[in-house]
C-alpha cells in the first residue's frame, strides 16, 4: 500500500515535471511542480483507495483543493504564478475515460435503430457524460478558487 | 518619481497588457499588473480585456491628459516564464526599484528571452506521457509505446506549428499520429494493457491551460473571456477527438 502510493507519487512527479515543460515554465518551476503533483495525486489515490472508499467527486474536490492551496503557498516560496503549477498536477485525474466512453454511446444511440438500445446508449451516454462534466467541475473548482480567496499571497508572489 | 507623458505609457502598456494576455495570463492578473504600473506613475487607467484585443485608455492625473490604444494580442503561445517575468517586473515599477526607461529596456529583454531547447523539450514530454501510462495501469510495453506515440506526435506539432499550419488541423493530424502508433501495443498484441496505451497516447495535447484560464476568468467576472478561452479549448478538444477517431478507425481498434 505504502510502496503502492510512494510510485504512484513518482510517475506523477515526472508526468508533471514533462507536462510543465509545454507551457514553458521558468527553470525553478519545475521542482515544486513536481511536489505538487505527488501530493494532489497521492491524496486522491489514497481517498478513493479501498480503506477510505470516497465517490470520485468528493475526492476529487478535495485534492484538487489542495493542489491549489499547496500551489499558492509555495508561490509566494518560488516567487512563481500558482497558475503555473495547477495544470500539470491536475492532469493525471482528467476523466478521459468517462470521455471515450461518452462519446462512443452517443455513437451507439444514433447508429441503434431500434427503442431499446437507443435508451440504453442514451443512460450510457448521460451517466458517462454527466460524470465527465462534474469531475472537470470539481478539478477548476477546487484549484482555482484558493487563488481567489488568498488574493494577496496569489497576486504578490512576483514581488 | 521621472515623468512620462501619458502616450508613452499608453503605448507600453497596451503593449504590455497584450504580451501578458499571450503568456497565457488570467485577466484578473493582467488587471492588477497593468494597474499596479500606472499607478507607480501617477496614472489612473482603465481598460477592456477582450478575447484577441487589449483595449486601454490611460489617464494622466497630473495634466488631465486622456490617451487610449488597441493591441492586438500576438500568438507567441503560453509560457509561464514570461508570465512571471512580466509580473515581477510590474512589483520592480511599483516598489520603485526602476524608472521608465530602465523598465523599457527590462521589459523588451523579456520578450526576447528563450526557453527550454525543443530537444529536451520533446524529451521530458516522452517521458511524462510514459509515467502517465504507468498511473493509469499500464505496463512496460505501454509505456514504451506511449513514449514513441508521444515523440512522434509532439515532434509533428513543433515541425507543423512552426511551419504555421493552422493550429485545429495540428491537432487532428498529432492526434491521428500519435493514436495510430499507440494502437500497435493493440495490433502486435505486444503486452496486457493495449487500452490504456492507446488511451493515453494523445493526453499531451489535452489543452488545459485555456480550460483553467477560462474558469478562472469566470469567477472574476470576465464572461466574455471566459467564453472565449473555453471555445478555444472545446474547438481543440473536438481536434483531437476527431484525430483519434480517425486513428482508432483506422487501426480497427477500440477501447470501449
Amino acid at each position: 500500500m505504502i510502496l503502492q502510493i510512494l510510485q504512484d507519487a513518482l510517475f506523477s512527479a515526472i508526468a508533471a515535471i514533462g507536462f510543465a515543460a509545454i507551457s514553458r515554465p521558468p527553470r525553478r518551476a519545475y521542482a515544486y511542480c513536481a511536489i505538487i503533483a505527488a501530493i494532489g495525486h497521492s491524496l486522491r489515490y489514497l481517498l478513493m483507495s479501498p480503506g477510505v472508499a470516497m465517490h470520485i467527486l468528493p475526492a476529487t474536490l478535495m485534492a484538487s483543493f489542495a493542489i491549489g492551496i499547496t500551489a499558492v503557498l509555495l508561490s509566494s516560496l518560488s516567487k512563481i504564478p500558482a497558475e503555473t503549477y495547477l495544470f500539470p498536477s491536475l492532469l493525471p485525474m482528467i476523466p478521459g475515460i468517462y470521455a471515450y466512453k461518452t462519446f462512443a454511446a452517443l455513437a451507439e444511440c444514433v447508429f441503434s435503430g431500434g427503442e431499446e438500445p437507443f435508451m440504453r446508449g442514451m443512460y450510457l451516454f448521460c451517466y458517462n457524460g454527466m460524470t465527465c462534466v462534474s469531475i472537470l467541475l470539481c478539478m477548476v473548482i477546487g484549484a482555482v478558487t484558493p487563488i481567489f480567496m488568498l488574493k494577496r499571497i496569489s497576486f504578490q508572489a512576483t514581488r | 518619481m521621472e515623468q512620462v507623458n501619458a502616450a508613452d505609457m499608453c503605448r507600453f502598456l497596451v503593449d504590455y497588457g497584450a504580451n501578458l494576455m499571450a503568456s497565457g495570463a488570467t485577466c484578473i492578473r493582467l488587471d492588477k499588473n497593468v494597474r499596479r504600473i500606472a499607478a507607480a506613475f501617477g496614472m489612473d487607467v482603465e481598460m477592456t480585456v477582450m478575447p484577441r484585443h487589449i483595449h486601454l485608455t490611460v489617464i494622466d492625473k497630473n495634466t488631465g491628459e486622456v490617451i487610449t490604444s488597441i493591441s492586438k494580442v500576438p500568438d507567441t503561445g503560453i509560457s509561464f516564464e514570461q508570465n512571471t517575468e512580466l509580473s515581477r517586473l510590474s512589483w520592480e515599477i511599483a516598489d520603485r526599484k526602476m524608472g521608465y526607461a530602465d523598465a523599457v529596456r527590462r521589459y523588451e529583454g523579456i520578450k526576447a528571452g528563450g526557453g527550454l531547447s525543443a530537444w529536451s523539450l520533446l524529451l521530458l514530454v516522452s517521458l511524462a506521457n510514459a509515467s502517465f501510462c504507468r498511473l493509469f495501469g499500464g505496463d512496460i510495453a505501454a509505456m514504451i509505446v506511449v513514449g514513441v506515440a508521444t515523440l512522434a506526435g509532439y515532434y509533428m506539432k513543433m515541425l507543423l506549428l512552426s511551419h504555421k499550419v493552422d493550429v485545429r488541423l495540428v491537432f487532428m493530424v498529432c492526434s491521428f499520429v500519435s493514436s495510430v502508433i499507440g494502437a500497435t501495443d493493440m495490433l502486435f498484441s505486444i503486452g496486457s494493457t493495449p487500452d490504456v496505451a492507446l488511451g493515453t497516447s494523445v493526453l499531451y495535447l489535452v489543452p488545459g491551460i485555456p480550460f483553467l484560464n477560462s474558469f478562472s476568468d469566470m469567477l472574476y467576472r470576465h464572461y466574455l473571456c471566459a467564453f472565449a478561452r473555453f471555445a478555444d479549448a472545446l474547438i481543440l478538444t473536438c481536434s483531437l477527438s476527431v484525430g483519434l477517431c480517425a486513428g482508432m478507425w483506422l487501426m480497427k481498434a477500440s477501447i470501449f
